[in-house]
């Protein structure tokens, strides 16, 4: 298989060549070159594509070959055609990507809006601010307000205001800690759990099933009872399932054969 | 007695937690009782075993140690590191203190009650000063390989034992460090086990430490010299737990087969002052895991995976041979889980985390006394409501009418609006309840559902009035000052103008709705009372005690009723007063004023006040009379007390309307299977 590189720098030498030779390449390597031409984001037309497999083929072969003759003002026109087009794709894909980036910044202009609350709750929420903080000193002494920007005090305002809407459904309906220290805890808490369950219930502990249990008592009782499994319509829904799923089936194989 | 309809219900999905610690004081012969999902609970053993507080649970406190200490103040820990104080007048949480140690495997008070011992996870023992008001870290002492998993002190209080995982050391109190470590054997029959964990340790006066571990073994030790003087192997399983008498002449073990052993120190000979502990007898009440148990001076008491508390009086201590010397087995709580809307024939059932809403199912068909009718409606299950957060549901009640659902859990109080459009059904939370409503003990609807009635933990009752989606508070009933007993038990009069209330020790208040007033206290008595109703048009109170005593009090008069009196003067039969579980729910016929009907957990009776009140001589659980007998011999035999025993063990019984009864059972079975599995055991023959 014949190795393809890009190389757009050459394009109008490999225009040359495609003139020379009017050589139909194989089914092989045209499909080759198709997917080159994909690569290259350029448009796979057979112009652009054979000039390639020429260029490959001519390493070996051409070398003997003298060129043939061509006029300079067609070579030319060749050339700026292909500079042309160049420029062209580029052009093309710069304002593909404008208009991307336009819509995206609308899409995240439309989703900033749809998060805000409506215009009249905020205006009722600035202007209630002032007035519930002045309420509360102690609770400003939580939070620090005064190193922050004129902005960043705003935004926290407004959020002061809903940690009281809360308060005053409940006092204390939140509690301020740590969350790396609470990782640690939660994380030490499910090993000790871990440790109490393999030590009471892992391997080498001699337990028995539920079930078992059950039906030895049921065995050694004087009154013996249908298995617990029957009795509790909890117990081994998926057995159960599969059972009359089994006998559905059983049964229409059943009446295929007779 | 007349002829009901009952509803047989059988689906409320129940299973109580696990018993974890049990802790027993002998200052006011109460026994706090610690669940696997972190709810304590107070039991009154002189007050016929009733559970007279509870502190709800909490999803990420699992409980691993109890106790008491400086008399009559009760702590636990558990896994989340944390202490935790209980206020057992107002009912809550005093305070919860980090230990900085991470999760607490074990806690034990000092033998003056003075300071607190904690082991940890990470091998620490730490000491805690007990503050009037709070609990203070002292110091640590010498930190361990492993974590430390139980405790025991020594009754002079210079020096403690640790149990740890493969050894046992021996601490001096004054310095801090260990002065003996002993090595626990991993052999068991033979065969070594990956490690021996050493579940429980108990110091005795002369210096032996008792130790029980996972191989199954009760092993004797030698403090001074650090050796082991006597192995007793006598489980297949682990060994879970230990406690000892005060006058330590006997202990008792729990195994992981569900086995007690009760050891007690006897001369080898029959003259000779030379004693020996020997093990003397087993007792086999439980079926799963003994996770824990106490030595009462009367009694053993173990509790365990299987959730029944036993208590087991001791034959050579108990004085009178007399009911109280009998077995109790305590499965159930001893407060209502259920609620029922006669309107809608509804049932709300309450579980830890989650409330669920059932539909009784009905029937077309017709039988005679005794037959089981086909349902031609199944029961529905119409909603599954679940709690926000990890704190467990106090307490839940359903209106009347069946549109207002209302729950608490220990931090909130939830209001919920139920719509229904034939058979589609929505509901709707009501949001902005008042500030001052944060924890509720009992919540009731009035029989209108135009009012709801909550008992804060802080010893008030509030009144609050039921709009279409929206509520207004009306009045607060302050406590009298100084007192915060919590109130536990309400009852409001179907008129809807009076309104009772109990709290755990003192008498019932009775309050005036309309006139927003205290009405008048009735007088106090000797036992908890462990229900309360209101009967319709003679506005009659109630109240049940927790010896079975029942009384009748009349409202507008201000006095005990006549009935009442002469119930007092002749006296209860004795089997009556001899029943163990306590009655948990009285209702009334709207058509029979005479009946009071109520139940506790295995049987349903009827009083009907018209006919003559046993006496001792005649039988109380009488069957049906035969009915080609004569009139005159149903006369003779009847009695006030009609009792069913059909249904059990009973959770809930009302009456949903003149003929028709709902009984919702629990059947023991059904918890089982869904209980963690059990040891294996071989039983022979099978």
């Amino acid at each position: 298989m014949v190795q393809l590189r890009p190389r757009a720098s050459r394009a109008p030498a490999s225009a040359e060549a495609m003139v020379d030779e009017g050589q139909p390449a194989s089914e092989e390597e045209e499909e080759e070159e198709a997917e080159h031409g994909l690569l290259l984001g350029q448009p796979s037309s057979g112009a652009a594509a054979e000039p390639l497999e020429e260029d490959e083929e001519g390493d070996d072969e051409l070398d003997d070959e003298a060129p043939e003759e061509l006029t300079f003002a067609s070579a030319q026109a060749e050339a700026r055609e292909e500079e042309r087009r160049v420029r062209e794709t580029v052009l093309r894909d710069k304002t593909l990507l404008k208009e991307k980036r336009k819509r995206r910044e609308e899409l995240f202009i439309e989703q900033k809006k749809r998060k805000l609350l409506p215009d009249t709750i905020l205006a009722q929420l600035t202007t209630a601010s002032q007035t519930d903080i002045k309420k509360s000193p102690g609770k400003l002494k939580e939070v620090n307000l005064q190193k922050k920007s004129e902005e960043c005090e705003k935004g926290s305002n407004t959020k002061k205001v809903k940690v009281q809407k809360v308060q005053s459904v409940s006092q204390k309906s939140y509690v301020a800690l740590r969350l790396k220290d609470q990782d640690l805890r939660d994380s030490r808490q499910q090993a000790a759990k871990a440790f109490i369950h393999d030590s009471l219930y892992g391997p080498g502990t001699k337990r028995t099933t539920v079930n078992k249990f059950l039906s030895l008592d049921n065995k050694r009782s004087p009154v013996k009872k249908a298995a617990a499994q029957f009795l509790n319509n909890a117990w081994g829904v998926q057995r159960k399932q599969n059972a009359k799923r089994f006998k559905r089936r059983w049964m229409v194989r059943k009446d295929e054969n007779f | 007695m007349g002829e009901f309809k009952v509803h047989r219900v059988r689906f409320f999905n129940y299973v109580p937690p696990g018993i974890r610690c049990v802790a027993y004081n002998n200052q006011s012969n109460r026994l706090a009782v610690s669940r696997t999902d972190g709810t304590v609970e107070i039991y009154n053993l002189s007050a016929n075993y009733f559970q007279e507080k509870f502190f709800p649970g909490h999803e990420s406190r699992a409980t691993e140690a109890l106790c008491w200490a400086e008399g009559q103040r009760l702590f636990s820990a558990g896994l989340n590191g944390e202490i935790l104080e209980y206020d057992l007048q107002a009912l809550n949480i005093k305070y919860a203190m980090d230990a900085f140690g991470g999760p607490i495997w074990s806690m034990i008070a000092s033998p003056s009650g003075s300071q607190l011992l904690v082991g940890c996870e990470d091998g620490s023992v730490k000491l805690f000063q007990i503050t009037p008001d709070k609990i203070q870290f002292e110091r640590n002492f010498d930190p361990q390989k492993s974590r430390v998993l139980s405790l025991s002190w020594h009754p002079s209080g210079t020096h403690i034992a640790a149990g740890s995982i493969d050894y046992i050391s021996v601490f001096d109190v004054k310095s801090g460090s260990a002065i003996h470590k002993m090595i626990v054997d991993r052999q068991y029959m033979g065969v070594s086990k990956r490690k021996c964990i050493v579940w429980g340790v108990a110091f005795l006066s002369d210096g032996t430490v008792i130790s029980v571990d996972s191989a199954g073994k009760v092993q004797f030790w030698d403090s001074a010299t650090g050796t082991l003087v006597k192995s007793h192997l006598i489980a297949n399983a682990d060994v879970q737990s230990i406690a000892v008498a005060d006058q330590e002449d006997s202990f008792v073990v729990g195994t992981a087969e569900g086995t007690v052993f009760h050891f007690q120190l006897v001369s080898v000979t029959s003259n000779s002052t030379e004693k020996q502990w020997v093990r003397t007898k087993p007792f086999q009440h439980h079926t799963h895991d003994v996770r824990t148990v106490a030595h009462s001076p009367t009694a053993l008491i173990s509790g365990g995976t299987d959730t029944h508390l036993v208590i087991r009086p001791l034959m050579e201590k108990v004085e009178v041979k007399n009911y109280d010397a009998a077995l109790r087995k305590i499965t159930f709580p001893h407060r209502r889980l259920i609620s029922c809307s006669r309107k809608r024939q509804l049932l709300l059932f309450q579980f830890a985390h989650h409330l669920e809403l059932w539909r009784l199912g009905s029937t077309a068909a017709t039988g005679k006394n005794g037959d089981i009718l086909p349902l031609s409606k199944n029961a529905d299950h119409l909603l599954h409501l679940k709690t926000k957060g990890p704190e467990n549901i106090i307490c839940s009640s359903i209106s009347p009418c069946g549109s207002w659902i209302a729950y608490s859990t220990a931090s909130r109080v939830f209001l919920y609006r139920l719509n229904y459009e034939h058979d589609n059904i929505s509901l709707q939370r009501i949001s902005k309840m008042p500030a001052f409503l944060r924890s509720a003990l009992q919540i009731l609807f009035s029989e209108d559902s135009t009012k709801l009635f909550v008992a804060s933990n802080q010893g008030s009752l509030h009144i609050i009035r039921l709009l279409e989606g929206s509520f207004k508070h009306l009045h607060t009933f302050q406590p009298q000052s100084g007192t915060v007993e919590a109130m536990c038990l309400l009852a409001v009069s179907p008129d809807g103008n009076w309104l009772a209330a109990s709290g755990t020790s003192a008498g019932v208040h009775v309050y005036n709705v309309k006139h927003l007033k205290l009405h008048c206290t009735v007088p106090a008595y000797n036992f908890p009372v462990t229900a309360l109703a209101i009967a319709p048009n003679t506005n009659n109170l109630v109240i049940a005690h927790s010896d079975q005593q029942v009384f009748e009090y009349s409202i507008p008069d201000k006095q005990y009723t006549e009935w009442s009196r002469n119930v007092q003067k002749q006296g209860f039969h004795h089997l009556w007063l001899q029943r163990d579980t306590p009655i948990t729910h009285i209702s009334f016929h709207p058509k029979r004023p005479m009946h009071i009907l109520l139940h506790d957990a295995y049987m349903f009776c009827i009083i009907d006040k018209s006919l003559p009140l046993p006496n001792d001589k005649t039988v109380l659980y009488n069957p049906l009379p035969p009915t080609n007998e004569s009139d005159v011999f149903r006369r003779r035999t009847g009695h006030a007390f009609k009792i069913s025993k059909i249904y059990k063990p009973l959770l809930f019984m009302d009456l949903l309307d003149e003929g028709t009864l709902v009984a919702v059972e629990r059947p023991l079975d059904d918890i089982i299977a869904q209980l963690p599995p059990p040891i294996k055991k071989k039983k022979f023959g099978t």
